[in-house]
Order: structure tokens, then sequence, then C-alpha cells
């Protein structure tokens, strides 16, 4: 009985578009720091700003684990988005399209990152897809995923990177 | 003997469109109901029709219980998912987690949904107007390439990639060539395993913008990397094995490339040019490239590569090729430089005498807003006993060009080329392109 109660959540939250469930990750409510998130059995703990933009990049395509790197962005129009491809990828939508166009062309890229909607649906993406890495909210991220650490920075750190609004970086 | 559930089963669906029985429990029950329909229906003549209330209130009071259980379990549900340990703050999470179940790469990377197609499919084209003072030609509009670039994830590490394209001859009839197929095995980022026809890794063009005119800044390839049955003097296409991956290299960025393959065929110029089913001869060719992106400068790109083939031209000896060839390139968001330099040279068996052909080009071209204004200098020279080439000889000049793009995907193109020929007349050719990916 108490097995199947302990399943319950995982198989009853697949395929729904409701918050997973899990308690959020503890930080202020006015911190506009972006958290980078991995699934939780992912082993990585730490990237560095250029292996960030590798793996966002498409040249990166495993983790140490060996585990195939997905890659999972917001839909454009998205303010997340849009301070990701500014700080990550340093380029807008267009040349975004073009760069994974290409590199699918040219076969050095497998696959274009996989676009969602919302937050939610990033967080329950990355809690079922042992490869994938995608960003959210700082405030947002819950339990079910792991937050890396960006040149050793933590989303409300100082000086931590990756920032809705750069310039409010204190 | 009679026993009738009839009334029974009346009492429990009244009790459902009453709202007395609970949600979770409302399905079983009218699955309950359909599968005994038949049976019911054949004791439906002796039934008794008015409802026994004493056989009511049992139910009413089972169903009592019932919701009495249901709130147990829900405290049980309640407790147990309160036990589940929580995971803490990334750099103190324990690796005795319970892990997710990675439900959604299973269903991606063991299961092959039969009813979904795996294919995914990009097209390239483009169609241009095009005029020149050579002799016998005349200003035409052309249709380019139809490219239909097809992959599939055939699994996790299986991934296969085609380039079919449809193209109309000079003859004005249209041919279907299998530009490039290519099944790839990928052990990681240091290892992939490709089996099929590639482009060869030799230099930079070749390999970065395949047959798509849109993705080139210009309206179409240097000569040198012309495709063989446009009259291009490099093996472009291979048929074969190719490895590829990164070397473990820091900052440094280091890539290599390397491939066997049947190579170009030689022992007849009218024959198809690339070697799809059957090698000439029993050497292959083989080629390696290294090159480095240095993380320091992000579009930067500069290699070298070296290429080995024996040719067999009919009635005449046998002709050792070799291509060394290197590149330095800068591709940023704004700024395009690519440099390329080859040496390709071809030495008879059984003669001390060899046959260099040197050739290269540069092409810088600077982006604002939707315009990108160009300019190209491309050289080859090669000798007039050149074994192979004889008519190709020296050929060089500038190309200036204005790309602008119309739209996200859809770039038009005015280009003016100029060729010096040695002793024959100077080439001036106009070339207006629409190329467009769909």
């Amino acid at each position: 009985m108490l097995g199947t109660a302990i399943l319950l959540p995982h198989v009853l939250l697949l395929g729904t578009s409701e918050s997973l469930g899990f308690a959020p990750q503890s930080r202020p409510a006015t911190d506009d720091s972006l958290g980078i998130v991995v699934n939780r059995s992912n082993p990585v703990e730490n990237l560095s700003s250029a292996e960030l933009r590798k793996i966002f990049m498409g040249e990166q395509t495993h983790w140490s684990n060996g585990r195939r790197i997905t890659v999972v962005m917001l839909e454009p129009g998205k303010q997340e988005r849009q301070a990701v491809l500014a700080q990550i990828y340093r380029m807008d939508d267009k040349d975004f399209n073009k760069h994974f166009l290409q590199g699918m062309f040219t076969g050095e890229i497998r696959a274009a990152p996989k676009t969602l909607a919302t937050s939610t649906e990033v967080l329950k993406f990355v809690f079922n897809v042992p490869g994938a890495i995608g960003y959210v909210r700082g405030t947002e991220a819950d339990e079910s995923v792991k937050i890396v650490h960006v040149d050793s920075r933590l989303p409300g750190d100082k000086d931590y990177s990756i920032r809705l609004h750069p310039k409010s970086a204190k | 003997m009679k026993y009738s559930t009839l009334p029974r089963i009346k009492a429990l669906r009244a009790l459902i469109l009453t709202g007395r029985i609970p949600g979770m429990l409302k399905l079983p029950l009218l699955l309950g109901m359909f599968l005994t329909c038949p049976i019911l229906y054949a004791q439906q003549t002796s039934a008794p029709t008015d409802m026994n209330l004493q056989t009511a209130q049992s139910l009413l009071e089972r169903m009592d219980q019932l919701e009495a259980t249901v709130r147990e379990l829900r405290a049980a549900l309640a407790q147990a998912t309160a036990a589940i340990p929580k995971p803490a703050l990334p750099q103190a999470a324990p690796p005795s987690q319970p892990e997710p179940e990675p439900q959604a790469e299973h269903a991606a990377s063991e299961g092959m949904d039969l009813n979904k197609t795996l294919l995914r499919i990009r097209g390239f084209s483009d169609g241009t107007l095009h005029g020149s003072n050579l002799k016998g030609d005349t200003t035409s509009f052309s249709l380019g390439q139809v490219d239909l670039f097809v992959t599939s994830d055939v699994s996790e590490r299986l991934k296969f990639l085609s380039e079919i394209v449809f193209e109309a001859g000079r003859d004005n009839s249209f041919g279907v060539d299998v530009e490039r197929l290519l099944l790839t095995y990928s052990f990681g980022d240091f290892l992939n395993v490709g089996v099929g026809r590639f482009h060869s890794a030799i230099g930079y063009y070749n390999t970065a913008y395949h047959h798509s005119t849109w993705l080139q800044t210009t309206t179409g390839r240097p000569f040198l990397f012309q495709f063989e049955d446009q009259g291009g003097i490099l093996p472009v296409h291979n048929v074969g094995m190719t490895a590829s991956g990164r070397i473990p290299s820091g900052a440094l960025g280091l890539h290599y490339v390397a491939e066997v393959g049947n190579g170009r065929t030689s022992r007849s110029p009218l024959n198809e040019q690339v070697q799809n089913v059957l090698d000439e001869n029993n050497r292959k060719a083989v080629n390696f490239a290294v090159f480095a992106r240095p993380d320091a400068v992000r579009g930067l790109q500069a290699g070298l590569s070296i290429y080995r083939d024996l040719l067999a031209p009919q009635n005449s000896p046998r002709i050792g090729e070799t291509i060394f060839a290197a590149h330095a390139v800068y591709v940023g968001l704004n700024f395009e430089w690519l440099n390329e330099a080859l040496l390709l040279r071809h030495a008879p068996q059984g003669t001390s005498r060899v046959f260099d052909t040197p050739g290269f080009y540069t092409q810088v071209s600077r982006r604002f807003g939707s315009y990108r204004p160009y300019v190209r200098y491309q050289y080859v020279n090669a000798s007039q006993s050149e074994p192979v080439f004889p008519e190709v000889g020296l050929r060089h000049g500038p190309s200036v060009g204005l790309r602008y793009d119309l739209s996200e995907f859809v770039a038009l193109k005015f280009q003016y080329d100029y060729t010096a020929r040695g002793r024959d007349q100077a080439i001036h050719a106009l070339a207006l392109q629409a190329g467009f990916t769909f």
C-alpha cells in the first residue's frame, strides 16, 4: 500500500499541465536570476559559462555520464528566453534559428532545442528526461529538478551571471 | 434458484446519478454494470420491478464504509508523500535520492512508435537570373537545386541524414541525386562513425554549406569547391566511412575527421564522377582533417587536411592524387572572413613529373541589418598539361555582391563576377538570386 502511494505522485503528474507539487527551492521573491536546471539524476553540479554556452549551442552533445543532452527553451516572446538568448547564446531569435538550421544541416548538431510554453512544462520535462537542461526563474525552481552552479555561483548569489535584467546585478 | 441482481444494479445506477457514489468508484461500478448487462437482460423477465428498500439501505451502509475507507487511504497517501525525502539545494543533494523515471527519454529511445514518422524534412532551393559575356551563354532564368534535407533519429545513438536533390541540367531536364546519405552512430562527442555518401572534409566550405545556397552568403560556391558535375576539380563527394569528433584539448577546441572511401572516378569525364556503387580500383581514398575552434575567439576555425587517392584513367598510367588544404575562417554574427588555400598534386606513376595546382579564395562580408555586402577573390592555376583537368588553366578574379534577407528564410542576392582566364577572354557575369529554405 505504501509503495503504491509513493509511486502515485509520479504517475499522476505525467501528462498534466499542473505543478509537479514539489516544494519550491527557496529564493528571494525579488531575485531576477535564472536558474539553469537539470534532471536530479544528472551528476553535474557546476558549469562554466563557456561550457554552458557549448551545451546550449549544441556543440557539446553528451553529459559526462554518457547521456545525450536535450536542451529545452521557452517559446519565443518569453522574457526568460530573451535573457538566455542575449546572455548565453549572444544572438537573437533569427540568428538562433539559423545557427541550429545550419548545424543540423552540417550534421554537427543533432537536434534543435525543444521548445516549451511555460516554466512548469520546463520543470516537468527536465524532471522526466535525465539528459535535459533548461532554465526557469530562480523563484520558480522547485525540488523536482537540480539547479546547477554557473561559474560556481547559484541564482541569488552575488555576481551570478544569468539574469532577466543583467544591469540590475549588484 | 431465482436470484435477481437487477434491482441492485438499478439502485446503484440511481445512486451514481444522484452523486452518492465517490468519484473514484464510479468507473469500476459502471464497467461492472456494462459487463453484466447481457446476464441481466436474460434475468429480466423473471425479475421483480420494484426495488427492495432493505437492499438499498444495505448498499447505502456499504457506501458509507467505502467512503470511510477512501478517507483513510487519502490520509495514508498524504503521509507517504510527506515521507519522501525532499532534496536539498544542489550542493547538498544526496546521491541516494530516488531518481525519477526517465519516461520521456525511454519513449524516444527504446520504443519505436510505428504510427509516428521519424523523418524530419527541411527544404532548400533557389532561382537565379544570370547572364555573362561568355560565348554561347545566354541570359536565363535558372531553377536551382531543390534540396530535401531529411534526417531521422533512428535511435538514441543512430542518426540518419540525407540530401535528396532535384536539379535541372543544361539539357533543361530534371534529374535526382542523392547527394548525401549517411547513417551515423554516436559514441559521444569524441567519436561519431558514419557510413554512406558524404561531403569530403577537404577544407571548410565543402562541409559548411553543402547544397544550400540560402546558407551561403554568395550566389554560389567558390570555383575550387564547385561540385564535380559543374566542373569542380575536387572530390567533393565520397562514398565510404567517416569518423569524427572532438579531441580533448580544452580551450583549444580541436576536432578531427578521418574518412575512407571510393574517391572520385578518373576513368572518363563522361562517367558519373562519384563512385556510388563501384570503385574503379581497389585503392581507397583517404582523408584526414584536424581543425581548432578556440574558446577565446568564438567563430574562429582554423584547420588542415590531407587527401590521398590513386586515380586510374583509361589509356594512361595511374596517377597519385594528393590534396593539401588549409583554412582559417571567422564567422561571427555580423562579420565573416573566409580564407582557404589548397594544393592539388597529381603524380603519374612511372614518371618523375608532378603537376601542382594551387588555388585559394578569400571572402569578406559584413552585415548591416538585413543587408550584407560581400567581396570575394579567388584564384586557381592548373597546368595546361595537367593530366586530369587540362581545361581548367588559370582563373582568377573578384566577385562583389549584396545579400538582402527579405525575411528570416528568404534571401535575395545580387552578384557580379569577373574572371580572368589567362590568354582567353575574361568573363563578366551578373546574377540575381532568390535563395530560401522551407
